[in-house]
């Protein structure tokens, strides 16, 4: 099944919000330490989060590759089958 | 059966045998073969199902063949190992075949997801090399995310778990219970790792001291253990693994990571188990009363847990009353939270509260601990009481001059007792700074009151947040980066007397001049420095003009006046 942007982003911004208190806007070009200053144990969450919310796996290849929000959904995209 | 009684007298921990892990795990395996209620070890997954069971016969056979492995490759006895895993049943095959052959394992933190701090890989290349690592074991999935490190430290030869066994049969090597068990780290930092280096002995004796703590009873519960607290941490792996081996029990593994994406799964957890003891630091008690919700905790039933252990940072009164209140409802009873104090250098544990009775916290003016001396005051600073010396251990508070202080007195802390680690890892003075005359300088700053010991904060420099032990230099070099700070001008501190929400990062930075920046951007730099080096958050960032903080003659910063005179309000910063 394949999940445009938007969809996927709304559901990082659900999983923020929900498990990780994140009030406020989510912008695509959010670095997720330096402008969301997510703590380690933070991003821990996030990535365990996500992987739960949209039954996917992060590879150490992709997560290395992850700074922004908007390399998080684009990953995510791509492993749901979407274009990046 | 060898079931550890009540009280352990000194006759008894001498006279029990073994001294040795690979005979600990020889006796487990043989007991498990008659006896059922010696389950071993269960690893669940993230939604709590059981993912693998081990009992403790098949994992000696596992352990063989990973040892047969190890020989193999060419570990040979006294090669340090050092262990990037999960947690995962290969996880403590690894650990006990290095045993088996003679080798030292050292399990090192595996990377952070998501990136996680920058200097991840800098921090465990000086660990390997403050070990002087011969072999890493990883997997394929790890090995990836320390390309990094393994490009740096070259004489390392990475060995794949997964293509680790082998088939010849066992060369006897001598087990002799004065070898290196275990190197576990005091301080993750770059700075300068302590490698903490414990004998079997030492390790053996530590989880004796523990069993003594739950006895089996004819009529009582059969003791688990559930834990998802990461084994290259003491508490994970000499709290968790070794007590287990050594009774008819079964200790259930969450990874650290279910925990912190979902801290009801550890509350859900001990309920399905029936588990009776569970530990952790204070701040998991204070992620569980701000995360867990109601509809988690459907049918879930707290009451068997009968030691929620927490330490490995400052106990905070707050954090065990609200937890205590927050899952009373279902079931949790207040006597089952008990402080405790150890630290990696004494294999775990120094002190346990009383079990089964509530815990104490007393209220002590703060002008006078300052001053050295312990006054009970009514709206004095509230701390809570760590407890008494475990059996075999004994603690002593020294002044100034190392002489032993009476009891009210504020002082260094000493232990002493058959758990002591052996050495720093090839660090002869720090042993030697540490280590005196088979007493252990804690480094940690307390008093005892009505037999009951009191923490009231550190004469070492170290950090203690969510558990770890922290170099406040790792830190201080990450805020320096920020424009606008004085460098040479920043201290790091996370201990707040009395402080009601346990240890949080503190930054305190004297700003350079001319201030060209405005204050709230340089305070916003230097939280986003502090993240993307360390990954840890800073709860507090205060400015000072440049000399408002205290200083040697030299001019050193002094790290502990420094913090001491911001957190009893005697400094207050231009801006926060």
């Amino acid at each position: 099944m394949t999940s445009t942007r938007e969809e996927i982003l709304a559901g990082v911004r659900q999983v923020a919000a929900e498990h990780l208190d994140h009030q406020g806007p989510l912008p695509l070009d959010a670095h997720l330490v330096e402008d969301l200053q997510l703590d380690s144990l933070q991003l821990m969450t996030l990535a365990a989060e996500v992987e739960n919310h949209f039954r996917v796996l992060l590879e150490p290849e992709d997560e290395e590759a992850i700074a922004t929000v908007r390399d998080l959904v684009d990953v995510v995209r791509h492993k749901k089958g979407g274009a990046s | 059966m060898n079931v550890p009684p009540a009280v352990l007298d000194h006759e008894s921990l001498e006279a029990s045998a073994p001294w040795h892990l690979s005979e600990a795990l020889d006796l487990a395996a043989e007991r498990s073969a008659g006896d059922s209620r010696f389950l071993g070890l269960e690893l669940l997954d993230r939604r709590g199902a059981t993912a693998r069971a081990v009992s403790w016969h098949e994992l000696r056979q596992r352990v063989r063949r990973r040892a047969a492995g190890l020989r193999d490759r060419g570990v040979r006895p006294g090669d340090r190992l050092a262990l990037v895993l999960q947690t995962s049943v290969e996880f403590f095959e690894l650990l006990l075949a290095a045993s088996e052959v003679g080798a030292v394992p050292v399990p090192l933190y595996p990377p952070v997801r998501l990136g996680g701090p920058a200097d991840y890989a800098a921090r465990t290349c000086a660990m390997l090399a403050a070990v002087d690592a011969c072999w890493l074991v990883t997997d394929a999935r790890l090995r990836k995310r320390l390309r990094s490190v393994l490009e740096d430290v070259k004489e390392l030869v990475v060995l794949d778990v997964d293509e680790l066994e082998g088939s010849t049969e066992a060369r006897g090597v001598a087990r002799d219970p004065e070898d290196f068990a275990l190197v576990q780290f005091s301080s993750g930092t770059t700075g300068s790792p302590r490698p903490v280096a414990l004998t079997h002995r030492a390790l053996l004796a530590q989880a004796r001291i523990l069993n003594s703590f739950w006895p089996d009873e004819a009529d009582g519960p059969s003791h688990s253990g559930v834990s998802w607290l990461p084994l290259y941490h003491d508490m994970g792996l000499v709290g968790g693994l070794l007590p287990v081996l050594l009774r008819p029990s079964r200790l259930s593994l969450l990874s650290p990571e279910s925990f912190v994406s979902r801290p009801a799964l550890w509350l859900q957890t001990i309920s399905r188990k029936r588990a009776t003891v569970s530990a952790a630091p204070d701040f998991a008690y204070r992620l569980c009363v701000e995360r867990v919700r109601d509809d988690q905790l459907e049918g879930v039933d707290l009451s068997t847990w009968r030691f929620a252990l927490n330490g490995a940072e400052a106990v905070s009164s707050r954090t065990l009353q609200q937890f205590g209140e927050r899952f009373a409802p279902w079931g949790l009873r207040p006597e089952a939270l008990t402080p405790v104090y150890g630290l990696a250098e004494a294999a775990l544990a120094v002190t346990f509260s009383a079990p089964e009775t509530s815990f104490v916290a007393r209220r002590f003016e703060r002008s006078s601990l300052e001053a050295g001396t312990a006054r009970p005051s009514a709206d004095g600073v509230d701390i809570v009481s760590v407890g008494r010396p475990v059996p075999h251990f004994e603690v002593e508070i020294r002044d100034v001059s190392g002489k032993p202080a009476p009891e009210g007195c504020v002082g260094s802390v000493w232990a002493r007792g058959p758990s002591l680690f052996a050495e720093y890892l090839g660090q002869p003075e720090a042993t030697a700074a540490t280590l005196q005359e088979g007493w252990m300088n804690t480094g940690d700053l307390g008093f005892f009151d009505d037999g009951e010991l009191f923490l009231c904060g550190r004469d070492k420099d170290v950090l203690v947040l969510n558990g770890r032990n922290i170099d406040p230099t790792w830190v201080e070099r990450a805020v320096a980066a920020a424009e606008g700070v004085l460098w040479g001008g920043v201290v790091a501190a996370s201990w707040e007397l009395g402080a009601d929400d346990g240890e949080r990062l503190v930054v305190l930075a004297e700003r350079s001049l001319p201030a060209a920046r405005p204050a709230s951007e340089i305070v916003d730099d230097v939280r986003r420095a502090v993240l993307r080096e360390t990954g840890l958050r800073a709860e507090r960032v205060a400015l000072f003009q440049p000399g408002d903080l205290p200083r040697t003659s030299s001019g050193k910063l002094r790290r502990q006046a420094a913090a001491e005179h911001y957190f009893s309000g005697r400094l207050e910063g231009t801006a926060e």
